[in-house]
């Protein structure tokens, strides 16, 4: 099948007369004018950008289609636009986006006016052979506003290629130029200054092995901040839960950073900011907790018999009226003098001019033999949690095995870039496999215990709270089954980590070399 | 995707004309639509503007695969594509009896298309022999104008009486009154006997128009020549009608 081509036209160029020389061959007629405002969406985070996706609206429609492609892969008509993906009415565009998008909100990312004119051409059937579209991309519908691009595409009609073929040879000896790229989403940032994928939550850090330590672990610190910083300022508008997410994210790798990579700064230094950033953390819980709560409405109503999900309906209910109250909380600690400070001494500490003598003990080794010592430490700290965890699976016990592999995570996630990508993408996504488990065991071990204290809390009424108190009886039951089947796997998904293959590829790529590496914990030079 | 089929074992009753204007009105509401010109005549072809060619005629068409792909042409109508009747298929009967499986060919024919298009219509040519068994095997819903005359009602009769015998499903034939003169008595009482003697008949009457005669002239579906006219207004009512049909079945289909 024939695809659409778009030329560009250069700035100024006369496309009017360029169509009208077409006449000594062809029989051109003008059809019809068409002027529309398109609104290009994506997440904060850049999620459709991620995909090479674009999300538009324009004439009360939705479309999705693939960057740098004109073909559209799905569109629906919407009354107002959507912001999250449960706005959206059932459709396979929805489909499509639930996974990527999750339960990121919508942002509008620019808006411009397209005006084009189309014209057709005819054979001597005076039947349409060929259209062709002058388009003209503005950034506003201000008429006098310059065009941010103009472009001439060939429409082809099923059939009828030696048209298509002849008008497209036609314009290249003109010396137009067909255009590859997503001029309208391109030029449409480009118009209101953002970049796209300029924000991303994932560690990209890219590290010298031979890095003194100290300046290595200074470059991650700095780009967590930056996320700090980024997400501190979104949270107040409360456009979606993950501004607070992430923001937690980010001071929970910092406070790993300062935890793991250990003896690269004075412990002093060390010392104050791993108690100044779990205050901070701490700020978090309750928003956070209630969040997770409120995006599973749904899960925790399915869990339900159909008889008693509308009695549960109080208890979100109450929850929102509590997420409210607890983000004013968050966001008055936000903007408390303590937090300025910390974070104010916090960039100051990471700008300093570097010194050329530090005093902490493993400040200038070799950043990847740092990285090497501390990665296999946490495997094997794992390994043998783990291997403590037999029959009779305690909650505490598998409650320490996650935030050991939280740790290795991050110092994986921190140090990627100095090993061999394939290797460590295969281990950290083994690693995802036993962090998932272990997180839905906890998330449902807390939601038990917390549906098992929050009735205490509720305001009295009796009638309603017995009905809501069966409900939330019913949906504790639920979890600890739900708890009980979770830990009959334990087992088997710890085996697959633990796996002999696994045990070579931690052993090849982190024990060799192990360097002379003071660990405070131990007071004495390990091997 | 559904498949409609235009047809009548009766000539002169209409039935390009429907076909023409309800593929018009389906792409029109949003169904991706191909109309698929069988009748060797080639009408539906000319109201296109389109050359009535295909390449490797009957036989190639028969075939089916790429090449039948490759005469599929788009109309001036965005969503609407025709694939073009030829002079060739005046012995698509003959042609269609020399293959195995000869009744249910043109369902393998129209296979791969059915990915592509939300809506196949086929403007059928007059014929009860193995062309009208192949259409009968192929298609989802059948629609059949009738004329409110005496040899027509005896005509729609007896393809109800041929579709019994052979076991074909007489629910998804559907009737509608076409070229409808209201001046005359007759069409007003053979409508009213028809409506009750016949099941499935639709409420909508495309009367006995110039305006429809004269698409032979502008070339184009007269929705689109005249979309005000009382002619457009009838197609319109009429592809409603059918809209809910294709949808109702396809409601059924997903169920199951």
């Amino acid at each position: 099948m024939l695809a659409n081509i778009k030329f560009n036209l250069p700035h100024g160029y006369d496309a009017q007369q360029l169509i009208s020389s077409l006449a000594d061959k062809y029989a051109i007629k003008k059809d019809s004018y068409h002027s529309e405002i398109i609104i290009c969406y994506d997440t904060f985070d850049w999620r459709l950008f991620n995909k090479s996706l674009v999300l538009y609206e324009s004439r009360r429609k939705m479309y999705l289609r693939e960057l740098n492609k004109n073909e559209i892969i799905h569109s629906i008509d919407i009354s107002s636009p959507p912001v999250f993906i449960w706005d959206f009415p059932d459709s396979e565009l929805k489909n499509q986006l639930a996974p990527i998008i999750d339960v990121r909100a919508l942002l509008r990312l620019f808006n411009v006016q397209s005006r084009s004119t189309l014209y057709l051409i005819l054979n001597q059937d005076e039947k349409t052979v060929l259209r062709l579209s002058n388009e003209e991309i503005r950034s506003s519908r201000d008429r006098h506003a310059p065009p941010l691009a103009a472009h001439i595409w060939l429409l082809p009609v099923k059939g009828y290629p030696k048209y298509y073929r002849g008008i497209a040879k036609r314009f290249e000896e003109e010396g137009l130029t067909i255009s590859k790229e997503d001029t309208i989403y391109f030029k449409g940032l480009e118009s209101v200054n953002k970049k796209p994928g300029i924000y991303s939550t994932k560690i990209d850090i890219q590290l010298n092995p031979d890095m003194r330590a100290d300046h290595a672990t200074r470059s991650i610190l700095k780009y967590l901040l930056r996320i700090i910083r980024i997400n501190e300022t979104e949270i107040e508008k409360d456009i979606d839960t993950e501004f607070v997410h992430d923001f937690r994210v980010a001071i929970r790798r910092t406070r790993s950073a300062l935890g793991q990579i250990k003896n690269v700064f004075p412990s002093n230094i060390t010392n104050r900011f791993k108690i100044n950033f779990s205050f901070i953390f701490s700020l978090t819980h309750e928003l956070r907790d209630l969040d997770v709560y409120l995006l599973n409405e749904d899960r925790y109503k399915m869990r339900l018999p159909p008889s008693l999900r509308d009695d549960i309906n109080f208890l979100f209910d109450y929850l929102r009226k509590k997420r409210s109250k607890a983000l004013q909380r968050f966001v008055r600690g936000l903007k408390s003098k303590k937090y300025a400070k910390i974070l104010n001494d916090w960039e100051e500490f990471l700008n300093k001019p570097k010194k050329a003598s530090p005093t902490a003990t493993n400040a200038e080794l070799r950043i990847i033999d740092l990285a090497r010592n501390r990665i296999y430490k946490k495997y094997r700290d794992i390994l043998k949690t783990g291997s403590l965890i037999k029959e009779d699976i305690e909650d505490r016990m598998l409650h320490i095995l996650r935030i050991h592999c939280k740790k290795l995570r991050y110092l994986m996630e921190f140090f990627s870039s100095l090993f061999p990508p394939q290797e460590i993408d295969t281990l950290i996504s083994q690693l995802r496999k036993l962090q998932d488990y272990l997180g839905v065991f906890n998330d449902l071990r807390i939601q038990e215990q917390y549906l098992l204290n929050i009735t205490k809390e509720f305001p009295v009424d009796e009638g309603q709270l017995n009905n809501t108190g069966m409900a939330i009886r019913e949906l504790v039951n639920t979890l600890s089954r739900e708890k009980m089947m979770i830990k009959d796997a334990f087992a088997e998904i710890f085996m697959d980590f633990s796996s002999t293959e696994n045990k070579r590829l931690f052993q090849e790529l982190f024990a060799s070399q192990i360097p002379e590496v003071y660990n405070e914990n131990i007071g004495h030079l390990q091997q | 995707m559904k498949i409609l089929a235009i047809y009548s074992n009766k000539g002169g009753v209409g039935k390009t004309a429907a076909a023409v204007n309800l593929s018009y009105l389906a792409s029109q509401a949003g169904f991706k639509t191909l109309l698929c010109d069988l009748d060797p005549q080639g009408s539906a072809t000319y109201y296109f503007r389109i050359k009535p060619k295909l390449k490797s005629g009957a036989k190639g068409l028969i075939k089916g695969g790429k090449k039948t792909y490759k005469n599929i042409k788009g109309t001036d109508y965005e969503k609407l594509d025709l694939l073009p009747a030829d002079i060739s298929l005046r012995n698509f009967d003959i042609t269609l009896n020399k293959y195995k499986r000869s009744k249910k060919r043109l369902n393998k024919i129209l296979t791969p298309f059915k990915d592509e298009y939300d809506l196949i219509v086929l403007d059928c040519p007059v014929t009860i022999s193995i062309l009208a068994e192949n259409i009968f095997n192929a298609v989802d819903n059948i629609l059949v104008p009738m004329i409110p005359t005496t040899l027509s009602v005896r005509t729609h009769r007896q393809l109800l009486i041929f579709c019994k015998r052979k076991g074909y499903d007489t629910e998804k034939i559907h009737t509608f009154f076409s070229m409808v003169d209201m001046h005359k008595k007759m069409h007003k009482e053979l409508m009213l006997s028809a409506s009750t003697a016949f099941i499935n008949v639709l409420e909508n009457v495309i009367p006995y128009l110039a305006q429809i005669e004269n698409m032979g002239i502008h070339r184009e579906p007269v929705t689109v020549s005249s979309p005000a006219s009382m002619a457009s207004k009838a197609y319109q009512g009429l592809w409603n009608s059918v809209e809910k049909i294709i949808s109702a079945e396809k409601m059924k289909g997903d169920i199951i």
